[in-house]
């Protein structure tokens, strides 16, 4: 603890030491107010403004400030900062808690500004209209400064403020560096050792233009540049929240890819996204662009409330498109004004109804199970398949159609079916048959019951034979029932007679004759049987089906009654003299006999027999609503053989279609009858108040200018020349990417709580030049990457390091840990493994086992790729929101749950442990090997020379040769004395790694070189 | 000079403090200035103080995922149980949002049976359901939060609201929140730490991410099974002589490099090297409860190499015993919309007698003086209830989500024993009395910890972010 005190101590120190020193307004320059009031609103008003005056003190207004505070202290003395109370407050600890209380201290420069303002007099203007903050002003383009130095018009602009702090650029860097940075820069890849050689034996005045547009052609290009987009689209693969089921939106991840490689000018590119659906003609790829908002995370989870999920995803909607085109915080408007931005809550919700008009995305499936669902569009097939699935669909169609006429012409007889069954329900239409004769091939006793049955008891043989004749009542027979029943006489109750437990029976078939007068017996065929229960693999279809080895048991259900209904296949006519002969015959063995059997004929139509619980209850029902009397009229309709046969064909043909169901992906479209938007209280889906129009916030100018006045209008007025943000946030955007750190520090928030522009006039030259040239990326990218300020050396000197120490000035090159995706695809590209296919559904790479697991149903499995898909580059990994993709997350990926406009860049041991350890990485450590052997020369040195060129782009000096050659030895003598190794590092080899070398030892060995070749500072960096 | 300084002779005024503690870049910028060496800034897990005197100087937080049966364990409710199987009263159904329930429901109180009793425990007397029999035990050490509200029904969501004050994704977690303020003791361990049985809660990973705030902060998940963290061990054929043999290599080419450039960031990157080598062993050190002794496993129920809540319990004692600041241990399978009275008792018994040893072994040890626990869930559940499981099938009852008032007890970190905070209605439906919202309930976390809710902020987007967003009173009455 003590060395905080001190530190504290110290810096109090410092602090009076910076206010004391002896200041006359000779000396110093004015400082205007306009520095104070940056200042002052970044960090006071918060709580100091006109509706919230934290201790009574208001300095946003002139009279306040200079006037007291409740302690009666005059707040700012002009002349005397040290008699001001607002230094004091910002810095000595006496006075109180140092404000501001809810944020960090200020910085000692910040306090001098204020004390410097003071003492020069405390100029205020009288007329001070509070200024408008510099973002929200039009792009100016401003001249280029003439310096006389070489280089562009960025170096110009650069160079003025280095000659105001006497500074000089660095050196270039030498020409395989620079190749390095650039081709990272632009396509995120390594140069390959050929364009190095050629770019370093290329001495002509163009070399570097030559360069830059070779890359800025190469489909790379959009794979490198589509990642940051991403972020700020918050692009993944699946839903969010519990399960985190996957969808599918790859298409839009594809045509920001494509759309970057194609140079598409930026204002369409941003009009396509935000409303590509709404255009005259929208083109599928129009359309497909629009899954920039379709991207928002969605909760399917069962208590799920859709419209709040719906609005949940509006605001996200809203405050995305605020951060990605406007560079503005518009979230905190959602539920009251926005405290520092001129952003107020009708602001909000007017740009809230250009979003408001699409439809639910989530969708009740079954009781309380929700479904991911919302518009999807197909994606175009090939032609061959486009042409089958047509056909498919027309004959569909026509079998549909088919089906519909045979449906109203079936429900004509609709009614009296349901008469008839109404009329004599089921159990009045079974007529039990009293057997006129019962004999058996054994010993058996034979006894007929009062109700029909037959009873046998006695000895039990081995197998049994049974033969019935019954007369049959008069009428129309369409099926006998055979029940086997229990009875206190049989072992166990029966109904079986072979075992007093178990007491089973095996019948393996039934067969029937018709017996009319003296004419000889007619077979009566069955056409399907079923039963009360069969036991398993002695279905009761073994009854009929003529083979002697099946048959019908009734395991484990001993001691039951048991049923089992044959359906004649012809109806029989009986006059009331005719009888049936029914044999049952049982040879299973060890008495598995029936021991009480009752038969019975059936008088009505054969579907009554068959008609499910629900049905004989709904045709039983004296008043049925629509509902059931639909159900009813299904059942009916489901019973004509015709209309199953063309069901059946329908589902046949559909089976066939969803082989060439084309890919499908999210897309916005708008309702035709727009949503009433209100402003909602407190952000609210509950609490709707006043309707609003979609309109634009005031502070852009006319709230009623869009036209038309909806998603479109928005989106046009976003990529229109009139929004002074767009240019500027995005040419930000891009030198971030290309120098490591904006020009503009806070790439999300342009607002008066972001930092001011440290080369304003810069930003606007850049933003100015992109809007001139046809909104063209790739032309600006080309500007800044050949100017001179890129090119420079990285190297910092001490006295750069302290008088510039986070290169503000640019007075020297970027230097900078590459990205999540970069770093793996960079380590690929130089172990010779990377895959250049583009696009597609997204691919699952190694990782370790047991990471997707969340709560819910329909879990996606991670299954690894065994092509060349698990070399493919990282914005091709799948991304799923709950468990991303652990390496990436290592290096700072975000989740993508929601809008990302800068990643955080940090330093840590679990980005060495995965560089080091993870298996993936392993791999691309064979593959570095294996290209180290293959050098040329195969010697050691120069196999550690090509490695570590692959890595760096640079020869190794002496000491780093040594270093390696070190380790290489370090290696042989440890693989000689545990040769059980080699077989181990061979293991990393996943299925269908593609590379090879026949020495297995010596790939051992250079393994442990590529592994550290891979995990060096400078492979990773961009510099 | 230092020691005639006006606040060394107070040295917790707040004002010292907070610059301390480097909170957005303050204490950054402080230390450069002084030192022209940015050691604290350099590294963002450098222990730092908070805004005043902690009484914590660790969490272990743990979160039954699903939300267990609060009324069952924690808030007795005779009427219930007098009154079940009536219809509930419309107020309880009209107009509110149910996860599932869709008809009027019935009441459902505890079970009348000895299994389901509740007991007066320790001095105080709280009522604590014999589910629990371990953890009447330490009544005296905990106090019952009984009126806890949050604003979220669904799962996920309520998740989210509970560990980032927020309801839907994009901030940074408590864990995150407290090792930005306050850094960790132990450089060889992360500050945040996570340990997890059953399935990955709704809320993902977003449950201990940083949200906008650095990525160091993010919690970093110890696994029971394969590697505790991901990567740790070295692949295939790499013993640990090789693998010191690269580490060496890798950082004397990068001492040549940081030579030529002088990127501070290259000497940060050598550090992390020679950290991550000390990581392969202080973490399977760390994860390796065979040197415990049999009297503690006895008391957990814990099996070395098992994956259990026992041994994620024994785990966090490690964990704060080396000085990690925030253990997050997450146990799934507590949302009973259906068979609540099976399924309560079962995952009771998994986690009773660990908790309750937790509470004693730190005791023991004298570190739950200054270690907070804390037993929570995203929300409450039904005092009616619920029939059908999730595709409408009928179930034995169980309870739906409730986020009128449900239960959280807290134990240690300066939080008085032996005591109950807050009274709901007879029904146990809503706070009668002294109702705690999430909000409240961080701010209390926070303070314990001596930290300022309102002060331990983070600029993003051009505002001051805070846990506790714009809202949260410290709830006093439950401190010691």
């Amino acid at each position: 603890m003590s060395r905080f005190f001190t530190a504290i101590a110290l810096a109090t120190c410092l602090f009076w030491l910076l206010l004391n020193a002896p200041v006359s307004a000779g000396e110093k320059d004015v400082v205007e107010y306009r520095h104070v009031e940056t200042l002052l609103r970044r960090h006071c008003y918060r709580c100091h403004n006109d509706s919230k005056q934290e201790g009574g003190l208001n300095l946003t207004r002139r009279q306040a400030v200079f006037g007291q505070a409740d302690s009666l202290e005059s707040i700012v003395v002009p002349g005397k900062p040290k008699a001001s109370l607002l230094i004091a407050r910002v810095s000595d600890h006496d006075y109180g808690d140092i404000m501001p209380l809810d944020a960090a201290a200020l910085k000692p420069q910040q306090i001098q500004t204020l004390s410097d303002w003071i003492a020069t007099g405390a100029t205020w203007p009288e007329s001070a209209e509070p200024a408008i903050h510099w973002a929200y002003q039009p792009v100016s383009h401003p001249n280029v400064p003439a310096i006389g130095s070489s280089g562009n018009a960025i170096d110009a602009f650069i160079q003025q403020k280095l000659t105001k702090a006497n500074l000089q650029p660095s050196s270039q860097l030498p020409p395989a560096l620079w190749l390095r940075r650039v081709s990272l820069a632009l396509t995120g890849l390594p140069p390959t050792l050929e364009e190095l050689d050629q770019f370093e034996n290329d001495s002509s005045a163009e070399a570097r233009e030559r360069a830059v547009d070779r890359l800025l052609s190469s489909p790379r290009f959009g794979e490198r540049w589509a990642v940051p987009w991403l972020d700020l689209a918050r692009y993944a693969d699946s839903n969010g929240f519990q399960a985190d089921q996957l969808r599918d939106s790859w298409a839009f991840r594809d045509w920001v890819i494509k759309s970057m490689n194609a140079d598409q000018p930026f204002d369409q590119f941003v009009i396509e996204q935000l409303a590509g659906d709404m255009l005259p003609e929208a083109t599928v790829e129009q359309k497909i662009a629009t899954g920039f908002h379709r991207t928002v995370t969605c909760n399917v989870e069962a208590g799920v409330h859709p419209e709040q999920n719906r609005v949940n995803q509006v605001f996200d909607r809203v405050n995305t498109t605020g951060t990605a085109f406007l560079g503005t915080t518009l979230e905190c408007a959602q539920c009251h004004d926005h405290k520092y931005d001129p952003i107020d809550q009708e602001d909000y919700y007017r740009l809230f109804a250009c979003f408001n008009n699409t439809p639910l995305e989530v969708k009740n499936t079954a009781g309380v199970t929700w479904d991911f669902y919302g518009p999807a569009m197909d994606l175009p097939l090939p032609a061959e398949k486009e042409r089958t699935r047509r056909q498919l669909q027309r004959q569909i169609a026509a079998i549909e159609q088919e089906r519909d006429e045979l449906k109203q012409k079936q429900l004509a007889g609709y009614q009296s079916w349901l008469d008839s069954l109404a009329a004599a329900p089921e159990e009045s239409l079974w007529q039990p048959l009293i057997p006129e004769h019962v004999s058996t091939e054994g010993q058996e006793q034979i006894r007929v019951l009062d109700d029909g049955s037959v009873l046998l008891t006695g000895p039990v043989p081995d197998k049994a034979f049974y033969t019935a004749l019954l007369p049959l009542p008069a009428g129309t027979i369409t099926a006998i029932k055979l029940e086997t029943l229990t009875h206190d006489e049989l072992p166990g109750r029966g109904p079986g007679r072979g075992d007093p437990v178990r007491n089973n029976f095996v019948l393996h078939d039934v067969q029937a004759t018709q017996r009319f007068g003296n004419e000889p017996d007619q077979p009566v065929p069955f056409l399907r049987a079923f039963a009360d229960f069969s036991q398993s693999r002695w279905d009761v279809s073994g009854l009929i089906d003529n083979d002697p080895k099946s048959g019908w048991a009734i395991a484990p259900q001993f001691s039951q009654d048991h049923w089992a209904v044959l359906v004649l296949s012809q109806p029989l006519q009986s006059n009331g003299s005719t009888s049936l002969q029914v044999t049952l015959d049982q040879h299973f063995g060890s008495g598995r006999n029936i021991g009480r059997f009752r038969l019975s004929a059936f008088l009505g139509s054969p579907e009554q027999l068959e008609l499910p619980e629900e049905i004989r209850q709904l045709v039983q029902m004296k008043d049925r609503n629509k509902k059931q009397e639909d159900e009813l009229r299904e059942f009916y309709l489901s019973q004509d053989s015709g209309l199953a046969r063309l069901d059946k064909r329908i589902r046949q043909l559909e089976k066939q279609l969803k082989a060439v169901q084309p890919d499908t992906t999210l897309v916005m479209i708008e309702m035709d009858e727009p949503r009433e938007t209100h402003i909602l209280e407190r952000g609210e889906y509950l609490h709707p108040a006043e309707p609003v129009e979609p309109g634009l916030p005031k502070i852009f100018g006319d709230p009623d200018a869009l036209d038309p006045p909806n998603r479109l209008g928005l989106a046009r007025w976003i990529a229109s020349e009139q929004n002074p943000l767009l240019a500027r946030v995005t040419v930000n955007r891009w030198w971030t990417e290309l120098f490591g750190q904006g020009l503009v520090k806070t790439l999300e928030d342009f607002g008066t709580q972001g930092e001011p522009p440290t080369h304003p006039e810069l930003l606007d030259w850049l933003a100015a030049e992109l809007m001139e040239n046809g909104w063209s990326r790739k032309q600006l990218l080309k500007t800044i990457v050949l100017s001179n300020v890129f090119g420079q050396s990285a190297a910092a000197t001490p006295e750069l390091l302290k008088r510039d120490p986070a290169n503000e000035l640019f007075a020297r090159g970027p230097r900078f840990r590459m990205k999540a995706e970069m770093v793996r695809d960079n380590a690929l590209a130089i172990s010779g493994l990377l895959s250049d296919k583009m696009h597609g559904p997204p691919v699952m790479p190694y990782q370790p086992e047991g990471l997707w697991r969340s709560i819910g149903r329909n879990q996606p499995k991670w299954k690894m790729e065994t092509d060349e898909d698990r070399f493919r580059r990282g914005i091709y990994i799948i991304w799923k929101r709950d468990a991303p993709y652990p390496s990436l997350m290592n290096f700072d990926a975000p989740d993508r749950t929601a809008c990302v406009a800068q990643r955080p860049r940090t330093n840590t041991p679990l980005q060495a442990l995965t560089l080091l350890n993870d298996p993936a990485f392993g791999e691309m450590s064979l593959g570095l090997a294996v290209r180290m052997l293959q050098a040329d020369g195969s010697s050691d040195e120069a196999r550690l020379r090509e490695g570590f060129r692959l890595c760096t782009s640079r020869e190794p000096v002496e000491r780093e040769l040594q270093v390696l050659r070190r380790l290489l030895t370090q290696e042989r003598q440890l693989v000689a004395s545990q040769p059980e190794l080699i077989k181990q590092r061979m293991s990393l080899k996943q299925p269908g790694f593609p590379l090879n070398w026949d020495n297995d030892r010596e790939l051992a060995i250079w393994f442990a070189i590529a592994n550290a070749l891979l995990n060096l500072d400078e492979t990773m960096t961009q510099g | 000079m230092n020691a005639l300084h006006p606040f060394m002779n107070n040295p917790l005024t707040r004002r010292y403090l907070l610059q301390q503690s480097g909170y957005g870049l303050g204490a950054v910028a402080l230390s450069e200035l002084l030192s022209g060496e940015s050691n604290a800034a350099d590294n963002p897990l450098a222990p730092r103080l908070g805004t005043h005197r902690p009484a914590a100087k660790h969490v272990i937080y743990i979160h039954l995922v699903g939300a267990p049966s609060h009324l069952d364990l924690f808030d007795y409710k005779p009427e219930l149980q007098k009154r079940s199987g009536e219809l509930c009263p419309d107020e309880f159904f009209e107009g509110k949002q149910l996860a599932f329930i869709r008809k009027q429901p019935t009441l459902m109180g505890t079970p009348n049976e000895d299994k389901f009793a509740f007991q007066r425990c320790g001095q105080s007397g709280m009522e604590i359901s014999n589910l629990l029999p371990h953890l009447q035990g330490v009544a005296d050490d905990i106090t019952v939060l009984k009126t806890v509200t949050t604003e979220q029904f669904n799962h996920a969501p309520a998740q989210l609201f509970l560990l980032s004050g927020f309801g839907r994704f994009g901030r940074p977690s408590i864990g995150s929140w407290v090792t930005y303020g306050l850094g960790s003791e132990n450089q060889n361990l992360p500050g945040f730490v996570v340990l997890i049985t059953g399935q990955v809660l709704g809320a993902g990973g977003s449950a201990w991410g940083s949200g906008f705030l650095p990525t160091v902060y993010q919690g970093v998940e110890f696994r029971s099974k394969g590697d505790p963290v991901l990567y740790l061990s070295n692949p295939p054929g790499v013993p640990s002589t090789s693998r010191s043999n690269i580490i060496d290599a890798v950082n004397q080419l990068n001492q040549v490099q940081l030579a030529d450039v002088a990127d501070p960031e290259i000497e940060t990157r050598i550090r992390q090297y020679e950290m991550a080598y000390r990581m392969q062993t202080s973490v399977p050190e760390l994860m390796d409860l065979s040197g415990e002794t049999e009297a503690t496993h006895q008391m957990y129920g814990t099996e070395p190499g098992k994956e259990s809540f026992a041994n994620n319990c024994l785990l966090a004692r490690r964990l704060v015993e080396r000085g990690v600041r925030f253990v997050q241990l997450f146990d799934e399978g507590w949302d009973m919309h259906g068979n609540v009275f099976n399924g309560l008792p079962r995952k009771c018994k998994q986690v009773d007698q660990p908790i309750a040893a937790l509470i004693k072994d730190l005791k023991q040890r004298g570190l739950l003086d200054d270690t907070l626990v804390v037993w929570s869930s995203e929300f409450g559940r039904t005092p009616m209830a619920q029939g059908q499981n999730g595709t409408g099938k009928k179930t034995a009852a169980g309870r739906d989500h409730h986020k009128e008032a449900f239960s959280m007890w807290m134990a240690g970190g300066g939080i008085r024993g032996g005591h109950v905070h807050g009274e709901t209605d007879e029904l146990g439906y809503g706070p009668v009395t002294n109702p705690v919202t999430v909000h409240d309930l961080n701010a209390t976390i926070l303070h314990q910890l001596g930290v300022d809710h309102e002060r331990l902020t983070f600029r993003y987007q051009g505002r001051q972010f805070r846990l506790t967003d714009i809202f949260g009173n410290v709830v006093k009455d439950i401190l010691a």
